[in-house]
């Protein structure tokens, strides 16, 4: 036995009041998928590692305490031995003057 | 585009100008994402005026292009590689074997049969 249709339309619209969802007897296009869709920006804002706390913030908030940062100092150390040696990286040029005289200087 | 960037770096891990600029796009489309999905709504509804559609359209289209979703590309956390990415683990493919051959991905291992 086929059910009228306004019956089935009353039914929808009940059901879409309970659900709370969008009465679209017609089938249009409204749209809704958009707005039912969920949002993935914080999921693809969270893809890279963010920075958590370093050694140096660490240092920072606690100056009073004594640390030792192995990594720093073992490449400071290496920079003093390349010294020691000659063979560290030239003084930095502040002027323009300076650099110009180097240049003469090859010439 | 420096405007959107961080002032302070906010990335931990391996860091070059294609990851910060890609975690940049990321969070500019974050911010922007609810309006876009508003304007795709007004858009896709076929009973707004023609005109109010069409200006949404128009709308959409002259967002920065930061804002976009298709911007975005996966890259690897480890090399900043762009190709051959596995997605499931955010790692190239030779970085994944690595680091699957020492054992820091938990669950991974090499196959045998």
């Amino acid at each position: 036995m086929a059910v009228a249709r306004n019956r089935v339309v009353d039914l929808m619209k009940v059901q879409c009041r309970i659900f709370n969802t969008i009465f679209n007897p017609t089938g249009e296009r409204l749209g809704n998928k958009v707005l039912r869709a969920r949002l993935k920006g914080p999921a693809l804002a969270s893809y890279y590692p963010r920075r958590v706390a370093t050694f140096k913030d660490l240092q920072n908030n606690y100056p009073e305490w004594q640390m030792y940062n192995e990594k720093e100092e073992d490449r400071l150390e290496h920079i003093q031995v390349l010294k020691a040696k000659g063979k560290g990286a030239p003084k930095k040029k502040r002027t323009a003057a300076e650099g110009k005289k180097q240049q003469k200087r090859r010439k | 585009m420096a405007q959107f960037r961080a002032k302070k770096l906010d990335l931990g891990g391996f860091v070059n100008i294609k990851i910060i600029r890609d975690h940049t796009k990321r969070k500019v489309f974050e911010q922007n994402e609810p309006e876009r999905q508003a304007l795709r709504y007004i858009i896709r509804n076929t009973s707004l005026p023609q005109r109010m559609r069409t200006q949404a359209q128009l709308q959409l289209t002259q967002m920065h292009c930061y804002t976009q979703p298709t911007q975005i590309k996966n890259r690897c956390i480890m090399g900043g590689k762009g190709r051959g990415i596995m997605a499931d683990f955010r790692m190239s493919r030779f970085q994944f074997r690595m680091n699957a051959l020492a054992g820091n991905l938990p669950g991974v291992k090499k196959a045998s049969w």
